[in-house]
Order: C-alpha cells, then structure tokens, then sequence
C-alpha cells in the first residue's frame, strides 16, 4: 500500500490539494507514520473556492498551512468510527463537526469516497473546502 | 411729541387697512416694520429728553376735548410709564417682525397690530381718567379678533370670547372707579392731577380702591381672576401672545400703580397686605400650575401669572426699593415673556407640537434646533432669575425692598423664584435634551431671521442684567416721589389715628418709610 | 430568478420578525433593499471612506511598528514619508493580488487634503491644532473596541496568543531593546512589567487594524471605480464584490513588526498563521460594527438603571445600532468620522446630501445614515461569506441544508431584534 501521499499523487483528482501540500511544506509530514484521517477536497471542491483565495493562499505558506493542517486529524478514524463522534478535533486546533445521521457529512462537506486507506492513514474525500469557524 | 407715538400707529393701521387692493398684501408686513421703527427711533429721542431728575409729568400736552364731560386730551410721561412705553415699543417692533411672512388677511392683521399699540401707548400716557379709559378699552377688540382669527386650534373663538368678557368687564369696573371717584371727590374734570381722594371718606375710598384693584387685577390677572389667561395666551399666535404678555398686562400693572398707588395713597396701607398676600399667592399657583403643564406655551403663560405676582408684591410694600422693583419686573417680565413666547413659537412651527412628552433632544447641533434650544435655555434662566439677567435685577429688588414690610409674603415669593427654576429645568430637560427621535427628527432649519427677535430680546436681557441702572434710572424719582406722597398720606393718617386716639399699627408702610429716612 | 424561486418552493416562508430580510438573504441579497439610490449611496461612501483609510491604515502601522512604545507619543499622527509611501499590498503594479488598478501609494486626494485641510496650505502642526486633518481618534477608538473585546469575541488565535509565554518572550525583547538607551523606562519596567506588556498588546491591535484596513482600502477604491463604469448593477452585486473579495484576501498574514534602530522584532512573526479572516476581519466586524463602546460625551450612562449591558458581550453600540442624528455633538466617534468622509465626497453623492434634509447643513448626520446603509452591506458580506465557507449554496438541492442556511440567516438577523438596531429603518429610504 501507498501513503497518504502517494495515493492523492496518483489519483489525480486531487492536483490542487496535492500542489499545495507540496507548497506548505506538509509532504514530509504526512508521509511519516502518522496515522493521520485527512478530509481530501477534490479538485472541483477547490475550484468552488471564490478567485483569489488559493493564489493569497499560496503566497503566505502559514497560513496555507494552516487551512490545510484544518483538514487533517491525528490518528485513522474510519467512517465506521466517525459515525460515534458529533465532532474531532483537527490538527490545526479547532474542531470539525461530524454528521453521518444522513449520508456522510464533514462540516459543510458531504464525503463522495469514504475509507481510503493508506499506509500511515486512511482518507475520506470531500467535495467542498472546509474552514474554521 | 407725545402724540406722535399714538397718532403714526393710528395712521399707519387706516394706511394700510385701507390702501388699494393694488398694491400687494405682502408690503403691509414692510410698511408696519417701518412704522413700528419709527416708534422705536422716537421713543429713543424721547429717552435722550427726558429728565431723569424730575419726577412729575414731562412732554405734557393738553388739549380740551369734551369740557362739560371733563374729558380732556391730556398726555404727559413720567418714570413710571417711560420704561413701559419703550417696552412696548420694542415688543410691537418684535411682534410685527416675528409674525410669519405668510399669515392670512396681512392687511387687517397688521393695521390691529398698530392699532393696539397706539391703544396701550395711549394708556400709559393718558393723563385724563377718561382718556385712559378709553385707550383702555380701544385695543380689546383689536385683541380679540387677532386671537379669534388669527388665534390657534378650535378653541380660539373660545379663548377670544373669554378674553373679551372679562377684559370689558374690568374696563367698566374701572369705569366706575374713575366716575365714582371724579364725581365723589368734586372734581370738575377727569384731569388726573386735578383728582385728590384726600378729603373722601375711608370707607368711600376703600370701596372704589376695590373696584379699581378688581378690574386691573382681571387685566394683570390676578388669582383667582386668571382663567382667562391660560386659554387667550395658548390660543393666541405667538406674536399676540407677546403683545397680550408682554404690553397688555402691563396696563393692568400701571394702571395699579398709577391710580390704585398714586390715587389712593392713604388707602393703600390697608389694601396692600392682602395685595401682598394675593401676590404670593398668584406667585405660588402661577408656579405650581406651571410645573404639572404638559404643554409648554400652557407653562410659559402659567410662569407669567407667577411672575405678575412679584409687582403685585412689590406694589404692595411700596418701599422706594419695591417700587423701583416692581417698574423693573414690568418691563424684565415683557422682555422675558416676549422671548419665551417667540421661542415657543418657533418650536411650534419647525417641531410641530408643543407637547413636553414629544418635544427632545433640540439641542441636537445639526439636526435639532440648537441657537433656539440655546435662546430658550436663557430665556429660561433669566424667568428664573439667575444672575446677570433683568429678571434677577427686577426679582432682587422687588424681594429686597418688600421683605421689611410683608416678610412671610416676600419669603413666599423667594421660594417661588425656586419653583420657577424646577419647571424650567423640566422644561429645558424635556425639550433641549436628551434624544432625538429619528423617527420624527426632521424639522425645517430655523433661518436667521427667525433668530433675530429672540437675539435682540436676548440681549437686551443681558444689558440689562449686567446695566441695571438702564433700567431703573428711568423710574426711580418717580416711584421714590410716589412712595413719599404715600409716607406723607399715612404720616398724616398715622397723626389724624393718634389724635383719634386709635391704635397706630396697623400701616406697616409707616414704619418701612421711617426705617428707610432713618 | 430560478434560484430564489426554488429556495421558496422548498422552505416554507420565514415567520421571522424579520422575514423579508431573511428572504432576501436567502435570495442572495443583502440586509440592505436593492435599489438604485442605495446601491449610489453606499458606493459614493466607500469612496469617501476609504481615502481616510489610506490614511488610518499607514498611521496605524506607522504608530504600531515605529512609535510603539513612546512615552510622549506627540508626533504619532505626522505620518513620515517613508509610511506615505509605503507600497500596499494590494494595489499598484506589484500588489500580491491586485484589488485596486490604481497606485500603490498614498491616494492623491489624501496628500491634497493633507496639504491644504479644510483652510490653507500652513505647517502641520497648525493644521493638527485645528483638528484640520485625518482624526486618527476615530481609528483608534476602534483599535481600542478591539482590544478591549477581544477577551470574549471567540474570534480568532490572536487575542489568546497576546497572554502566551511566546508573545510575553517576544515583547520583553522588544521593549527592552527600545528602552536601551532609557534607563528610567527601563527602571519603570522592571518595576511594573505588566504595563508596558498591556501597552505592547495594545501596539499589536494598532498593527492588527492597520493590516485590516490596509485590505478595505484598496477593495472600496476599486468598487468606486467599477460602479463609476457602470459595473454593478444593484447592492447585490456589490455586496458579491465584498464575498468574493473577504476570500481572496482570506489567508493575508496578520502580524506585528517593530523596528527599533534598523532592527526587526518579530513580537507576532508571520508564521503564526494569523489570517486575516479569522483574527482581523472577523473579530473587527464584531467588535466595531455590533459592540464598540457608549460613545464618550453624547449621552450619560446610568448602569444601575441597566443601561449599560451586564456582560460585554451585549454591547451593542456599534455603526449597526449607533443613532447618527447626535453626530456632531461631544464624543470621539462617530463624528470624527463623518467629518473625515466629508472631505472626499464624490461629487454625485454631495448633490444627492443637497437635495434632502438640511442640505449643506446637516451633510455630517445624511452621510453618517448613507455610511450606516454601507456597512449593513459589509456586514451581509460578512454573513453571506460565512455562509459560504462554512454552511451552504443557497440552490443547494437537499433542504436540510437549505434549514440550516436559514437557521444561520435567522441566528445574525435576532441580533438585530433589538429596538436601537437600525435595520428597521435602513429598510425605507425616508431613514436620511
């Protein structure tokens, strides 16, 4: 099996996300033992994004970071176990809310392909950015 | 010289009463702005003649009129009337010039105006009983119609028609005085220097001194002879309001002193502690009654029955300085009265109401109306007398002067001069503070010329207030002559008692007149 | 069209006191009616608004990064040069992200004014005297609002990170490199640390705001510009502009230079992560436009009688609730404001102040209502935008998250139930 990585490099749905892994500096990271749940936005959900953000995103690596390390949370949750939980707490500090009452919520994200494992992970893929707050 | 003053207003009210339909309305406004000028202009000429060392009639004019009824053309001017007939010059110039540009039947308007100006003027310089009688009935109806018609909401027919009942009533309670009086005394003429009560007897003079004091006292008013103060003065247009306030009522106050004090100077003492207990206790209801109105024009004319009060007090003592103090309150209250009037008046127009519970925060700098809401914060101060305004130079003097004699009247009065304050400051409090509503707030911009009455009364207050010798030079050597004709009176009266072998104590002038030779 | 129509076949009416707001929300609208008049006012405000914020933003800076600390801060309101100068980020040929096409530099109506003022061409300080110039009072009673609720907003890392060991570190260095040459402010604070501390994190919110601003400026001048085009066509399309623009500049850097004698101390280093949505923006719009402070001189406050909220977090004295008809009475805002913006009016919006009201007379209070309107259509933004990024499309297909867009509507819409809030009356174009 791959990494988390190695698996949104070759599914190639993921370019944006990807890119701006490689941009924060967060490669290394994810690519160690972990194990990590990372909520993957596909490329579409970054397009969804208003013009500008990823550019402004892109320039100020922190806090690109930051977005991205929102999207990640320690330890491999599967739906199965997020499906107990109302809410975890990401990476980046603040919490995510977690609905799985009807389909498979994240946030305001509906999860299109749950329980892609990975060696150091497993990953769910949404289909909208998901932001603090 | 005299003359001029009553004849240019007569004259100038036939002019534009009856000039051609031509010529438009709106000149009529210009032509009594002129004409209320040159009153002004000639009664300064009149200031800067006058001997202020003389205390008898100056600028005299007789001219027989009517010889078989005593009737005479008599005009004269002394201390007393001076002042008041600046003053009603100044406030007949205001009143022309406050009146708004628009107003309904210009013509007929303001040829009433003049009209009742040469009726008071005349009043204050009759020096015949008869004459003054009849400048005394000569602006009722003038008055009434300007209040009948030019008056505020339903109730003005009603206010007018009050107004006048009681208004004709006193003109003939006075009437009766001076015939009784003329015909008792056996005087050959109504001429009033030709008229001594000396030799009548004291139950005589106190009967026609009553009449008298009834039907000046309805004029003044007086409690309990006010009720129709409130509704003529509510009713009334601003600018009538300040010529009933500030002009008419003074003929009731001069009047009281000219014929009630000069008159009846050996009566006077027995009359004068319950004039000086009506004056508190005007004093005291014109107060209180001000403090529970809801509506501000309502409490103004409430505040001038209180203040009226004070002459009455001060006329009462008829001590050199009551007097002088009285003179001052006359014209300090028209000043005041006419400046809490105009303002009332122009709150009325931008605002729309005059009710306390709508009115707020006009002292907003730029949307409220803040140089008015400013005037009315010195308008209210100077009624209440605060330092460096005529009012406390009138209020100090009156309050002074009559202590010696009616000290519980007079301390009356003190506490009033307080309550005055209290609803002042409620109605400051309510209408130049706190908020505006910005549901309602957005009244026309008062223009400057709508300023301009409040600014000249404003500062005529003022230099008053920090000049008083401007306002009491003019009377002080005829009030001083008038109090000692009354000490002379009673001096002889307090002997003819003595010699009665009658108890002494009862004129407590005496003693004040002697305290003060002493 | 289809989208509104859909949302309203889908969700029942809004029995909201509010419900035509909420509607319009829904609908993609903003709090403030659609009409031509408000769309021309609001733009002609921004424009005048956001010369003054050139100025605000550069002093801000200015005083946060060079003054600092100064005991007798005098001269904290003569912008140097050097900050007139100063490139913004988002203006001008080398912007990180181009908002405004115009320079980058200081607006040249600001240099004009600041030249001339209201009166004639004399020195500064007679210019400062007659307080005619920029009031960066009014910035910083803002500057102030933030940092004083910044305790319990729940907005953001910044607030919390001003009390941590990190920062403390971080300002002991600057503060004594500053005071090197001082040895009686040093002695002052070894003596009481936590004052200089407090003034320190007082610094950071001018920097704070200064970068906030240094946004809003270049972002208002480029929609003056797009509407003297003919670009938007209603309040909504501003209001977009606005959504579109907070994410653009979303992840900018919120941080906090000083430099004392050529050096630079990071007392917040940009790798904090700060953004400017969550620990500027966001904090901002609620601390300024909901809560700030009873203005000062306008109105005597009697707390026993409960007129002033118990907890700070029911301050409501902000643009959105302020009554605007006291402007120009005594107090710092928001009269000082108004008399800002009224030196660089557009001239469309000086006529239309002519044809109401007062006129020329009571252009401060017409302007402070027409500024009142524009940043009700901030806030929508501002509440459009979170919907975005943290609820729903609104032609989202599933009404359980048409629901909850509603539910969220309706949440910021109840802070506007209150009887000082001028929602109500933005509603009808009478309100001037």
């Amino acid at each position: 099996m791959a990494d988390i990585v190695d698996i949104a490099v070759s599914a190639g749905s993921f370019q944006t996300l990807v890119t701006a892994v490689k941009a924060a500096g967060l490669v290394d990271t994810l690519k160690s033992p972990g194990p990590f749940t990372v909520f993957a936005p596909t490329d579409d959900a970054f397009a969804k994004l208003p013009p500008g953000t990823i550019q402004t995103l892109v320039q100020n690596i922190p806090q690109l970071a930051r977005i991205l390390t929102f999207h990640v949370v320690s330890g491999k949750l599967m739906k199965a176990d997020l499906a107990k939980l109302s809410s975890v707490i990401s990476v980046e500090g603040s919490p995510i809310k977690i609905d799985c009452s009807d389909g498979f919520e994240v946030k305001n994200a509906t999860v299109v392909a749950p329980d892609i494992e990975a060696d150091n992970g497993v990953i769910h893929v949404i289909d909208t950015v998901i932001l603090m707050g | 010289m005299l003359s001029a003053l009553i004849w240019i207003p007569i004259l100038g009210a036939a002019l534009i009463g009856l000039w051609p339909a031509a010529i438009p309305a709106s000149r009529a406004r210009l032509a009594a702005l002129v004409i209320a000028s040159s009153l002004i202009v000639w009664t300064i000429v009149l200031l800067s003649q006058f001997d202020i060392s003389n205390a008898g009639m100056q600028f005299s004019e007789l001219v027989p009129w009517i010889d078989t009824l005593g009737l005479n053309y008599s005009l004269g001017v002394d201390g007393l009337s001076l002042p008041l007939m600046a003053l009603t010059a100044l406030l007949t110039w205001i009143a022309i010039y406050s009146t708004n540009e628009s107003v309904e039947r210009p013509r007929l308007y303001y040829s009433l105006i003049l009209l009742v100006n040469a009726g008071v003027i005349g009043g204050f310089l009759a020096q015949n009983l008869l004459l003054f009688v009849l400048f005394y009935e000569v602006e009722l109806i003038p008055f009434y119609l300007l209040i009948a018609i030019w008056g505020g909401t339903t109730r003005r027919g009603y206010a007018a028609m009050k107004f006048l009942i009681y208004t004709a009533v006193s003109g003939i309670l006075i009437l009766a005085a001076f015939l009784g009086l003329t015909w008792l005394s056996g005087s050959s003429t109504f001429d009033y220097e030709a008229i001594i009560t000396a030799g009548l007897p004291l139950t005589t003079q106190l009967i026609l001194l009553t009449l008298l004091l009834l039907g000046f006292g309805i004029k003044i008013p007086l409690v309990p002879l006010h009720t129709w103060l409130p509704d003529a003065y509510v009713e009334a247009s601003p600018p009538v309001a300040i010529l009933l306030g500030g002009v008419m009522a003074k003929l009731g106050t001069y009047g009281l002193v000219r014929f009630g004090l000069g008159l009846f100077p050996e009566t006077w003492a027995l009359v004068a502690p319950g004039l000086a207990i009506l004056g508190a206790v005007s004093a005291v209801y014109g107060a209180l009654t001000a403090i529970a109105q809801k509506d501000i024009k309502r409490m103004v004319a409430y505040s001038s029955i209180g203040h009226m009060g004070y002459v009455l007090l001060g006329a009462a003592a008829a001590t050199q300085l009551s007097l002088v103090g009285a003179v001052a309150q006359m014209v300090a209250h028209g000043l005041i009265l006419a400046i809490l009037f105009h303002l009332v008046g122009v709150i009325e127009t931008k605002v729309g109401t005059r009710e306390l519970d709508i009115l707020n925060g006009l002292m907003s700098p730029v949307r409220g109306l803040p140089l008015t809401s400013a005037l009315l914060v010195l308008g209210g101060m100077a009624s209440a007398g605060i330092p460096g305004m005529a009012g406390f130079i009138a209020e100090i003097l009156v309050l002074q002067g009559s202590y010696a004699i009616f000290p519980i009247p007079t301390l009356i009065c003190v506490v009033c001069t307080g309550l005055t304050a209290v609803y002042f400051v409620i109605l400051l409090n309510r209408t130049c503070f706190g908020k505006l509503d910005n549901d309602t707030a957005y009244y026309p911009q008062v223009k400057f010329s709508e300023q301009v009455p409040a600014l000249v009364l404003a500062a005529t207050i003022f230099f008053l207030g920090i000049q008083p010798t401007w306002l009491v030079r003019w009377s002080e050597t005829t009030t001083n002559a008038m109090v000692a004709a009354v000490q002379i009176n009673v001096d002889r009266q307090l002997a003819n008692e003595i010699f009665d072998g009658n108890q002494a104590g009862k004129s407590p002038p005496v003693f004040a007149a002697v305290k003060q030779k002493l | 069209m289809t989208i509104a129509t859909e949302t309203k076949a889908k969700l029942p009416p809004s029995k909201h006191e509010f419900a035509d707001v909420i509607h319009r929300l829904e609908a993609g609208g903003a709090m403030l009616p659609d009409t031509p008049e408000n769309l021309m006012q609001i733009i002609g405000i921004y424009k005048a608004y956001a010369v003054p914020m050139d100025f605000y933003w550069r002093d801000l800076l200015y005083i946060a990064e060079r003054v600092f600390l100064d005991p007798f801060p005098f001269f904290k309101y003569f912008i140097p040069k050097e900050y007139l100068e100063l490139h913004n980020h988002y203006a001008g040929d080398d912007a990180d992200l181009r908002i405004w096409r115009g320079e980058a530099t200081a607006h040249p109506e600001l240099l004009e004014f600041m030249e001339k003022g209201e009166t004639l061409k004399m020195p500064k300080l007679l210019h400062h005297w007659l307080h005619d110039r920029v009031n960066m009072e009014f910035a910083e009673e803002c500057m102030r609002a933030m940092l004083w609720h910044g305790k319990d907003m729940g907005w953001g890392q910044f607030d919390p990170y001003l009390d941590s060991e990190e920062y403390i570190a971080n300002a002991d260095k600057a503060i004594k490199a500053y005071f090197k040459y001082n040895p009686v402010m040093m002695a002052l604070y070894k003596a009481f640390p936590d004052l200089f501390l407090e003034q320190c994190r007082q610094m950071s919110y001018y920097s704070n705001l200064g970068l906030f601003w240094e946004i809003m400026a270049p972002v208002f001048f480029e929609m003056s510009d797009i509407y003297d085009e003919g670009g938007f066509k209603g309040v909504p399309d501003a209001m977009n502009f606005l959504v579109n623009g907070i994410f653009a500049i979303a992840g900018r850097p919120i941080y906090h230079h000083v430099y004392i004698r050529g050096e630079c101390y990071e007392i917040i280093p940009k790798s904090k992560g700060f953004m400017w949505l969550y620990e500027a923006a966001l904090p901002y719009v609620e601390a300024v436009f909901y809560r700030t402070s009873p203005f000062r001189g306008t109105k005597s406050y009697n707390a026993q009688a409960k007129q002033v909220p118990d907890h700070q977090k029911d301050f409501h004295y902000g643009i959105l609730y302020a009554d605007v008809f006291p402007v120009g009475t005594a107090g710092i805002p928001p009269t000082l404001l108004m008399q800002d913006m009224l030196h660089f009016l557009p001239p469309y919006l000086v006529d239309y102040y002519h044809q109401h009201c007062r006129g020329e007379d009571d252009m401060l209070i017409q302007l402070g209502i027409t500024f009142q309107r524009s940043m009700y259509c901030v806030t929508s933004a501002v509440i459009q935008a979170l919907r975005t990024a943290l609820l729903y499309p609104l032609d989202d297909p599933n009404p359980k998250h048409l629901q909850a867009n509603r539910a969220f509507f309706e949440a910021q819409i109840d802070r506007f139930k209150r009887p000082e809030a001028r929602l109500r009356n933005i509603q009808s174009h009478n309100y001037r």
